[in-house]
């Protein structure tokens, strides 16, 4: 792996010259919100406009969102579903980072395999696959069973539970990013000053390292839960029509039902309430220590 | 509504093809015997002044079938080519084609009841029923703003290495008693309502307009036995193929090919099929001008037209005269073939261009609950 570019890495702070290249770097980086406008801003107003003109100008569909205990059922379902998917996945890439940054020569690339591979294998064959293992006659139950740990089938798949497991193991590897970065900037003279006073392993991993990593887990939880609340084909497939979340919620009424004004006034729902949600975490952890 | 259907003939076209189901010999032989028919239509064809119609379907391989079956022959009798466009008529995309002013589509596949709805709204054209000859249409179907184009059904498929007696209704598709096991029925609703009815004890003629009310009680008391509800054919057949699901509510199509690949274990029936009819709609102020593509509807009633896409896709043919070509071993597999259609019972168009909706979003509620 590359080496992490931490700020000790660039050249930072008025040096000769200094100023010139702060002006080159907000130059380049403008181009970024000039896309992002024309990409995303632009259709995203065409979309607020649909919320509050189809199929008849007015705040019906906002009103619909907030009072049609369907709609409700889809938003608490989805934010249940993610939030179970945040905590799961940002434990488990806490440990294979840790692995990853602090174990042996071949526990780091074990634990590079796990991350890295699962980039290359598109979200549908792994939905699929999970269908292969998880299924009621699929390779856990036909073993379980085997062993005689369990006489009738586990329903694993086609409900929340089988949603839960895709989605983590597609989101584990995005959670892992934000946590290296803090873990690897972490100071080990803290650690081993801890362990100097006399503290245990435990303690000083409890009382020391988790503390000082704790941005890396809000960055990664922050991550993990935005980018969960948008998923479609592993909850449409391994939910089997019982766990329908937000999008597809949304290709539902775009696709099925004709109601585009529905489905805009719940899109747009979903941007204001994540941009709260970012705002909210950006007050209690500093944005900076994130993004290094 | 869900064009769920539609969208799938292409992946199973394109399945069939690669087991060698369907060699492209077989398919280059029913395009020579299609060429064969003498075009008595187009020489009482006014040769239009339109140089070219686009004819909108779902994309993929289906496209070929399309432009074999019916627009290369219509080319040769009229010099007017057919373009054929994948983009997907939804009823969405129609809509936002007419309002703006653009209007770059003639034919569409398009469902009936989007036809309907569309049609109140202007966006498509009444049917020229001088030129589109509508008795060539089985009774029933052909609409004001849309023509009879093909069938397709939702049958019982079922493990026949299960039970010893096959199910023959949907009251047994629903009596988990008589036939334990897993189920799995559509996730879109259309066919699950009709069948909760029908297992309740609704009478065939007193279906529509459907009870949503008394459907979605016998579905949520239902929905613990059913293992799957599938969105498209590759999960339908995914489900029946590893014993996921012992009965399912299925698309004939697929029923079709997980009988042929399982020798049988996997069986389907015809009784209490629910049938859904497709259509072909025409644009309103559409560029190819309205005569040539309501001679293009007209000429699409040529049976052995019909026949390439039955063989190909598994489309029952709108044309009834259509049936007698279909091979003696094939003709169980049509869905209008008149045995089999006389246990089925039509989707009513009307009821669901007007309610689907609706409808949809209480069932979703339903079964995700």
């Amino acid at each position: 792996m590359p080496a992490p570019s931490t700020p000790h890495a660039v050249p930072v702070g008025p040096a000769p010259g200094g100023r010139g290249w702060r002006i080159g770097g907000w130059g380049l980086i403008a181009l970024l919100p000039l896309f992002l406008c024309a990409a995303y801003l632009v259709p995203f107003l065409g979309v607020a406009n649909w919320s509050i003109t189809l199929p008849e100008p007015g705040l019906g569909q906002y009103l619909r969102v907030a009072t049609d205990p369907g709609v409700h059922s889809v938003i608490w379902r989805t934010i249940r579903i993610c939030a179970i998917v945040t905590a799961l996945a940002v434990m488990l890439a806490y440990l294979l980072t840790y692995v990853w940054i602090h174990g042996n020569r071949t526990m780091r690339i074990i634990a590079e395999i796990c991350i890295i591979v699962p980039f290359w294998i598109s979200v549908l064959t792994r939905a699929f696959g999970w269908l292969v293992v998880l299924y009621n006659r699929g390779i856990l139950n036909t073993w379980l069973q085997d062993l005689g740990i369990i006489s009738q089938p586990l329903t694993l798949v086609r409900n929340d539970v089988g949603v839960v497991i895709g989605m983590v193991h597609f989101l584990v590897p995005f959670a892992v990013f934000p946590i290296a970065s803090v873990m690897r900037g972490l100071d080990g003279r803290v650690l081993m000053a801890a362990r100097g006073m006399g503290a245990s392993r435990l303690r000083t991993f409890w009382e020391v390292f988790v503390p000082m990593t704790m941005p890396g887990i809000f960055g990664s939880a922050v991550i993990v839960f935005v980018f969960s609340l948008g998923f479609f084909v592993t909850p449409a497939l391994l939910g089997g029509g019982r766990a329908i979340m937000i999008a597809e919620y949304v290709y539902v009424q775009i696709f099925q039902a004709s109601n585009w004004g529905l489905a805009a006034a719940l899109s747009v729902t979903m941007i204001v309430l994540v941009s709260a949600l970012l705002l909210a975490l950006m007050r209690i952890t500093r944005v900076e220590k994130l993004v290094r | 509504m869900n064009n769920a259907f539609q969208k799938d003939q292409a992946a199973l076209l394109l399945e069939q093809v690669e087991k060698g189901r369907i060699s492209r010999r077989r398919f280059t032989q029913a395009i020579a015997a299609m060429f064969a028919v003498p075009a008595g239509l187009g020489a009482t064809m006014s040769f239009a002044q339109a140089k070219q119609l686009v004819l909108v379907n779902w994309g993929g391989d289906a496209m070929t079938a399309y432009d074999e079956a019916y627009g290369k022959p219509f080319q040769e009798e009229t010099g007017i080519r057919v373009v054929e466009d994948g983009t997907g008529p939804t009823e969405g995309a129609l809509r936002a084609q007419a309002q703006s002013g653009n209007v770059t589509w003639d034919v569409v596949d398009a469902d009936p009841f989007s036809a309907i709805a569309l049609g109140k709204e202007g966006v498509v054209q009444p049917i020229d029923y001088t030129i589109v000859d509508k008795s060539k249409f089985r009774e029933g179907f052909g609409w004001e703003h849309a023509t009879s184009a093909y069938f397709f059904s939702f049958v019982i498929a079922y493990n026949a290495t299960k039970y010893d007696t096959p199910p023959a209704s949907l009251a047994d598709f629903f009596d988990v008693e008589k036939f334990p096991g897993n189920r799995a029925m559509y996730k879109w609703g259309v066919s699950s309502w009709e069948a909760a009815l029908l297992a309740d004890g609704v009478a065939r003629d007193a279906l529509y307009p459907l009870d949503l009310e008394r459907a979605h009680k016998k579905i949520e008391a239902f929905k613990e036995h059913v293992s799957v509800f599938w969105g498209g054919g590759a999960e339908l057949q995914n489900a029946l193929l590893t014993g996921e699901a012992d009965m399912a509510i299925a698309w004939n199509t697929r029923a079709k090919v997980v009988e042929q690949d399982t020798g049988g274990d996997v069986k389907y029936i015809w009784d209490d099929g629910l049938l859904q009819p497709a259509s072909f709609a025409v644009m309103a102020n559409n560029p190819g001008g309205t005569e040539p593509a309501m001679q293009l509807l007209a000429a699409m009633q040529v049976p052995e037209r019909q026949l390439v896409m039955f063989e190909m896709l598994g489309q029952g043919p709108a044309n009834p005269a259509a049936d007698a070509l279909i091979a003696e071993e094939d003709k169980r597999h049509n869905c209008v073939d008149p045995e089999n259609m006389a246990k089925q019972i039509p989707l009513d168009m009307e009821w669901y261009a007007e309610n689907y909706g609706a409808a949809l979003d209480a069932y979703l509620a339903i079964i995700s609950a």
